[in-house]
């Protein structure tokens, strides 16, 4: 067992030894900046997510929406039967979360529509936003901002953000327009689909027993 | 340079949240060893990985880490309101057993929390895992299969009878167990109180301590009454809280053995 453990590590470290060696050709890739530029961005990063690597980015999307969708179903099952009640609201936490909120929404609509030419994108502005909810979930309860923010509906809104995404990026595969509007578009869209995807993952967490 | 030191700080803040005794300070520990995970990121030339490590480590898994805390790190308690000994007053709760309830809770460094449930609806709760503690003048049967605390009031259960007719108990009470055939349950005391008063039933089978209230507050006329066993009031523990049952009957025998739970019971009920 010893001996077949070390033979395949053996193998394993001569495989690693040939890749790096130089024996296999590397692609012709073109200068970052050149990429970036055909696709009418400065940030590389954004150019390569929605452009070289449009495909990836696109099923990333379609995964975290799966996730989603399967939290809600998997967790149906295990809600409380009473509610919890809400904690006592703490003066520091609401005034807090009312001078945050503006801010931190501001910021993330920022990064998302200047993905394409400094650090940022979609994803981490969702993430950002998803924040915002958050915080605003712990100063008034996860239950009643649920029902001020009209859940339902912007459940719909993400569903609708994903169909977008995908008719935006499909429509470029095919047609192959490029240009710094479609990578705005993109990161905006991205951007609700993730903030509103990681606060109905953790309003589902949130309202269901622990036990799973 | 800056990517060594922002790395000695990961390093450090990562020990500092896994040594913590508190959770928080370990949640916070954790928030802060992400943000210099980012600040790593960003000298290694990467603003776009330490922008998404920043929201996501930083901003999101600390709020979930902190909206976790809040709902698990308390003692969540059902029962039925039973004045003197657990009630709701105004915004807060109180009686006997919340004096009880919240110092064990002190005792625990947990937050006590209850909630207003019916009598039928405890021991299917507490064996479900809902809630750790049923209390409210809980009166122990052997179809609750739950775990049962130290008596903390003793009581009797009798059978009161103003008018010729069925008898009536509480569903789940212990005085269900006394009905005759001919029955009639209800959901709670005040149901059986008014359902006496109204000659629904003739009788009602309960404990002393509800008894004695429905003839202070002249709910029932003076009437016969029957004596059945005598029991205690006690607390109900959930079946899989071996620990809270066994720190919580440790907490009474104290109470019990330096008077104070007699001092209690003289001030709530006399």
């Amino acid at each position: 067992m010893k001996a077949l453990a070390a033979l395949s590590l053996l193998v394993l470290m001569g495989l690693l030894a040939v890749g790096v060696s130089g024996v296999f050709p590397r692609p012709a890739v073109p200068p970052a900046e050149d990429v970036a530029a055909e696709w009418g961005a400065k940030n590389v990063v954004a150019a390569i997510v929605l452009g070289v690597r449009l495909w990836d980015t696109l099923f990333e999307i379609l995964v975290y929406a799966m996730t989603m969708v399967g939290v809600k179903l998997g967790l149906r099952l295990l809600r409380w039967e009473h509610a919890i009640p809400p904690v006592r609201e703490t003066p520091l936490l609401r005034r807090s979360a009312d001078l945050l909120l503006g801010p931190i929404v501001v910021f993330a609509l920022y990064v998302a529509v200047s993905g394409h030419l400094g650090p940022g994108g979609g994803f981490p502005a969702g993430a950002i936003l998803g924040t915002a909810l958050l915080l605003l979930a712990l100063a008034k309860g996860v239950e009643r901002l649920s029902a001020e923010i009209h859940e339902p509906s912007l459940e719909w809104a993400e569903y609708g953000a994903i169909v977008a995404i995908l008719a935006v990026a499909g429509g470029l595969l095919l047609v192959g327009v490029r240009g710094s509007g479609y990578l705005i578009a993109a990161n905006v869209l991205i951007a609700l689909e993730v903030g509103i995807g990681a606060w109905v993952v953790l309003h589902r967490f949130a309202s269901s027993r622990g036990e799973v | 340079m800056g990517a060594i030191l922002f790395s000695a700080l990961t390093l450090a803040l990562a020990v500092f949240a896994l040594t913590q005794r508190r959770l928080l300070w370990g949640v916070i520990g954790v928030g802060a060893h992400s943000l210099a995970l980012a600040g790593v990121y960003l000298f290694l030339a990467a603003p776009d990985v330490a922008l998404t490590q920043a929201a996501i480590g930083f901003g999101l898994v600390t709020f979930i880490y902190l909206l976790a805390l809040r709902r698990t790190g308390k003692l969540t308690v059902v029962a039925v309101e039973t004045p003197p000994l657990l009630h709701q007053e105004g915004q807060r709760v109180a009686g006997l057993e919340w004096e009880i309830l919240s110092r064990f809770g002190r005792h625990l460094h947990q937050d006590v929390e209850v909630l207003w449930v019916t009598r039928a609806e405890i021991p299917r709760l507490l064996r479900a895992g809902e809630a750790d503690i049923g209390a409210g003048g809980f009166l122990p049967r052997s179809e609750d299969r739950v775990l049962i605390s130290r008596p903390l009031v003793p009581t009797r259960i009798v059978t009161v009878r103003c008018a010729p007719g069925p008898l009536g108990a509480v569903a789940g009470d212990r005085g269900e167990d006394h009905l005759p055939a001919d029955r009639a349950t209800y959901e709670d005391h005040r149901e059986l109180a008014s359902a006496l008063g109204a000659g629904e039933v003739g009788g009602a089978v309960a404990d002393l301590l509800h008894v004695r209230q429905w003839i202070l507050s002249g709910e029932i006329p003076p009437v016969e009454t029957t004596d059945h066993e005598e029991t205690s009031f006690r607390l109900a523990v959930a079946p899989g809280e071996e620990d809270v049952h066994q720190a919580l009957d440790a907490f009474l025998a104290k109470l019990e053995a330096n008077g104070e739970l007699a001092q209690l019971v003289r001030r709530y009920v006399g």
